[in-house]
């Protein structure tokens, strides 16, 4: 075939039109699905041990929405915790005194080690260990022998240690302490992923350390905190289920486990739970997918520059948070 | 800062920075053995010299970004970093260090500007949360040193919108914002494209001609000829040889030097 290029005006090439690669593999695995589904759709429909309008019935009923609302104040107030003390464990674990990173290290290896039902008992249990919980001088009886006074004491103010903690709050401490042990590394992958140029920079505009985290590290660090931390949330809306072991009544599954043994019909409340729990996680997905694109967006606005200085891209920055979490 | 003590000898005739024997290492690598250097008020000082030879070291000892291990550095008669006090070294505090930055600028390789904040949000910042600027006052002479660095109509941009020079160009203004009485200039056109170095040194030669005292480490060796009222060259950690750049650059006495000129020239 000979080239031409001299011909100033060139007929624009008719348009491909192949016939498509066949792809049979496909269309068998369609069939092997479609026959798995209509079997299984069969199972839900015909099986009587799922007892579908007594399921309808029962999981929209006044307790059961009381279970959501609580699971849900649950889930809020563990966040809560779980990331202010995250934050602050994470910046202990980045400072220069070494007592601080130790206590944060201490903390986090404690937390992160002891599962989340092992907590959720143990913090309800301790009740055993403290009858009343009082604050003054430490040591004061101790002290009191060693100068020969045998009722010394020195507290300020108590209270028993069942009032304050109730299951709930067992519950709220167990998860939010538990949660804070993640977040740390969280926020600490994304502090660290923030370049040291850009501390460097404010250093030498005589900003102090606590204004270049507040205004120059930390918002820089969300890019890279955010994506996990709805990961951690929607993990935490699914692990608030262990507070029954507290034990919690003013929780989702209790009260749907609840009403399976007072009915005898455990089988149809289990699924209701899944049901409730698919609901919900959905939802909190669609949220994580509007604040992941919002600060996506900052990203593909300001990030261009350091991604043409430093080769670095916004993948890898996003990886390095997740990875942090997994390990 | 008032509580600073004055050295003693601290007269008119003061250079603005005075370094003596300054030795920095970082574990076992000596990175600076012994360097002295003086830089009088309004001066422009080049630092050239081959990479490792420890010269942007040096210019980050100036502002403390790195201790120093021997040796002094005063910057308008005032000790960076200590307070000599009973013949004894005490560190400043880290809000004292922060005070004593405030008057030194410094300019980056790689600009290092605010990737989340605008232009002119990069060049108030400081003024705001450092020298606790009234937000007006604060924009107004932004808006007027961005204005002068040739940025008036970029205010709104973030930096990943503008380009190399562009960017150098507010982070100089991020400096000047702080109003400083000296300025350090770390390769500030290395990481540019060579069609926009240019803008850059123009910025530079501005603020020399309107009696700035500069630092500047550097391969331009055409700025430095030009702009320069001295030139220091190092290598692996000593001054080898300085003096008025026209000299140093037409008759190097060192064969060190020789051999870097002959190459970069």
């Amino acid at each position: 075939m000979s080239v031409e290029t001299d011909s100033p005006e060139r007929a624009r090439p008719e348009p491909i039109r192949a016939v498509p690669v066949r792809r049979p593999g496909r269309w068998v695995a369609v069939a092997v699905l479609a026959v798995l589904t209509a079997m299984f759709v069969n199972m839900l429909v015909t099986n009587t041990a799922f007892n579908w309008t007594f399921m309808v019935d029962e999981m929209f009923r006044p307790p059961i929405m009381a279970g959501v609302r609580g699971t849900l104040l649950l889930l809020v107030l563990s966040m809560l915790l779980g990331i202010g003390l995250g934050v602050v464990l994470a910046i202990m674990r980045l400072s220069d005194n070494p007592v601080l990173r130790g206590v944060a290290w201490v903390y986090t290896w404690f937390f992160r080690a002891v599962p989340r039902l092992v907590l959720a008992i143990l913090f309800g249990n301790l009740g055993i260990l403290w009858a009343r919980l009082e604050f003054g001088l430490p040591f004061d009886r101790q002290i009191g022998a060693l100068f020969g006074v045998t009722d010394f004491e020195a507290r300020l103010f108590g209270f028993n240690t069942l009032d304050i903690l109730t299951g709930f709050v067992a519950g709220v401490l167990a998860l939010g302490l538990s949660e804070a042990a993640y977040m740390a590394e969280i926020v600490r992958a994304g502090i660290q992923s923030v370049d040291e140029g850009q501390t460097e920079a404010a250093q030498a505009l005589g900003m102090t350390r606590g204004q270049i985290l507040r205004r120059i590290v930390l918002p820089q660090a969300m890019r890279v905190i955010i994506p996990p931390t709805g990961n951690e949330t929607i993990a935490m809306l699914k692990d608030t289920s262990l507070v029954a072991f507290v034990p919690v009544s003013a929780e989702l599954f209790f009260q749907l486990k609840a009403v399976g043994t007072r009915t005898y019909q455990l089988f149809p409340m289990y699924v209701a739970a899944c049901l409730w729990y698919l609901a919900l996680t959905s939802v909190l997905l669609v949220g994580q997918y509007y604040l992941e694109r919002h600060f996506a967006k900052g990203h593909g606005r300001s990030g261009r520059a350091k991604l043409k200085l430093r080769g670095i891209t916004a993948e890898a920055g996003g990886g390095a948070g997740t990875e942090a979490v997994k390990s | 800062m008032t509580d600073v003590t004055e050295s003693p000898d601290a007269t008119a005739a003061e250079p603005m920075v005075r370094a003596e024997q300054v030795h920095k290492a970082f574990g076992s690598v000596e990175v600076l053995r012994g360097i002295d250097l003086e830089v009088g008020t309004g001066e422009v000082c080049c630092l050239l010299g081959p990479s490792g030879s420890g010269k942007s070291t040096f210019l980050r000892c100036i502002n403390h970004l790195e201790k120093i291990n021997a040796g002094r550095i005063r910057v308008d008669g005032e000790l960076i970093g200590y307070r000599e006090r009973g013949g004894k070294l005490h560190e400043l505090r880290e809000k004292e260090v922060a005070a004593q930055r405030r008057s030194i600028g410094m300019v980056f390789q790689r600009f290092n500007l605010f990737p989340h904040k605008t232009a002119l949000d990069n060049v108030t910042e400081a003024p705001l949360m450092v020298r606790r600027e009234k937000r007006s006052v604060a924009r107004d002479r932004a808006a007027a040193l961005l204005e002068r660095v040739g940025l008036g109509d970029r205010m709104g941009n973030y930096p990943g919108q503008l380009s190399g020079g562009q960017q150098q160009r507010v982070a100089i203004a991020r400096a000047l914002a702080m109003q400083p009485k000296l300025m350090l200039f770390d390769e500030p056109t290395s990481a540019l494209d060579p069609e926009l170095v240019g803008e850059v040194l123009e910025v530079m030669k501005d603020l020399a001609r309107d009696g700035m005292t500069m630092i500047v480490v550097t391969h331009e060796i055409g700025f430095a000829r030009e702009v320069g009222d001295s030139l220091v060259f190092m290598d692996e950690g000593v001054v080898v040889e300085s003096g008025a750049p026209r000299e140093v650059i037409a008759n190097p006495r060192h064969d060190r030097t020789k051999a870097f000129l002959a190459k970069v020239l």
